[in-house]
C-alpha cells in the first residue's frame, strides 16, 4: 500500500509538472490525461470506487477528449512563439512557494480533526459503494444534485449559443 | 500498514500549488484551462481523502459535484476560446483585451 502510494504520488507530481512545463499544448494535454488516470488510482486507494469510475469516464474520457480535439483542430502555437516575456514567471514561482508553505504549516500545526461518521469501509462494503453514494445523492444531497443538473443544462445552452453566434 | 491521511493531503496541496503556478505563468488560454483542471483535481483528492478518513460520504458526493461543475465549465470555456480563436485574435492571455473596448 505504502509503496503503491509512493509510486502513484511520484507519478502525480511528475505529470503535474509536465502540465505546467511542456511548451507544446498537446504535450500538456497528454500529461493532464496521465495525471487524471493517476488520480483515479488514488481514488481507488481511498475506497472511492464510484469516484474512480466518474473520474475515468468524465475527466479522462470526455473532458480531455474535448481538449485534445480542440488542440488538434486549432493547432495553437507553442508558447515559444509568443514574444519573450519579462520576469513575471518569477512572481508565479514565489507565489507557489509561499502558498505551499502556508498549506504545509496549516496542515501540520492544526492536525486533522473531525467527528467520525457512520460510513466505515465495512458498512459501505456491506451495502455496496455505488448504492450508498446513490442513496446519499438522492436523499440528503437532492438539492445540490438538482442545482448541478440545471447548471449542466445552462452550460449546454450557452455552448450552443456561443457556437452559433455570428462573428463580426 | 495504511497510508496516513496527511500524505494524501500533502500530495493534494503540491498538485494544487503546481496548478496555481501554471495558471499564473502560462499564457496559452488552453493551457491555463488545463491548470484550472489540475487544481480542481487536487481539491477532489482532498475531498476523497477526508471522506475516507472521517468515515463520511459527504466528501465523495461533493467531489462528484465538483467533477460535474468542472465538465460544465470546460464546455463553456472552450466554446469561448474557440470563438476568440475564430475572431483571429492572438492566443495569448496577456494580449486578450476584448472586454476593454
Amino acid at each position: 500500500m505504502v509503496i503503491g502510494f509512493a509510486i502513484v504520488a511520484a507519478w502525480e507530481l511528475v505529470t503535474a509538472i509536465g502540465v505546467v512545463a511542456f511548451r507544446r499544448p498537446m504535450y500538456n494535454a497528454l500529461s493532464l490525461v496521465a495525471n487524471m488516470l493517476g488520480l483515479a488510482v488514488l481514488f481507488l486507494m481511498l475506497n472511492a470506487q464510484f469516484l474512480f469510475a466518474a473520474q475515468i469516464i468524465v475527466y479522462a474520457g470526455a473532458v480531455m477528449v474535448l481538449f485534445v480535439f480542440i488542440i488538434a483542430l486549432m493547432n495553437p502555437q507553442a508558447d515559444i512563439s509568443f514574444r519573450p516575456r519579462g520576469t513575471e514567471w518569477i512572481y508565479g514561482v514565489v507565489f507557489g512557494v509561499i502558498f505551499a508553505a502556508l498549506l504545509g504549516t496549516l496542515l501540520f500545526n492544526h492536525g486533522l480533526t473531525g467527528r467520525l461518521g457512520a460510513f466505515t469501509p465495512e458498512v459501505i462494503a456491506a451495502a455496496g459503494n455505488v448504492q450508498t453514494i446513490g442513496i446519499a445523492l438522492y436523499t440528503r444531497f437532492l438539492f445540490p444534485v438538482e442545482v448541478t443538473s440545471v447548471l449542466l443544462l445552462v452550460a449546454a445552452v450557452g455552448a450552443v449559443y456561443l457556437a452559433m453566434r455570428r462573428i463580426r | 500498514m495504511p497510508v496516513p491521511a496527511y500524505t494524501f493531503l500533502l500530495l493534494s496541496g503540491a498538485v494544487f500549488t503546481l496548478g496555481a503556478i501554471g495558471f499564473m505563468v502560462r499564457r496559452n488560454p488552453l493551457v491555463v484551462f488545463m491548470c484550472i483542471e489540475l487544481m480542481l483535481n487536487a481539491v477532489n483528492l482532498a475531498f476523497a481523502t477526508m471522506s475516507r478518513y472521517l468515515n463520511s460520504l459527504d466528501g465523495v458526493v461533493f467531489a462528484f459535484l465538483v467533477i460535474t461543475v468542472a465538465a460544465a465549465e470546460v464546455v463553456v470555456g472552450i466554446a469561448i476560446i474557440v470563438q476568440v480563436y475564430r475572431a483571429g485574435r492572438q492566443m495569448d492571455v496577456d494580449e486578450l483585451d476584448l472586454m476593454k473596448e
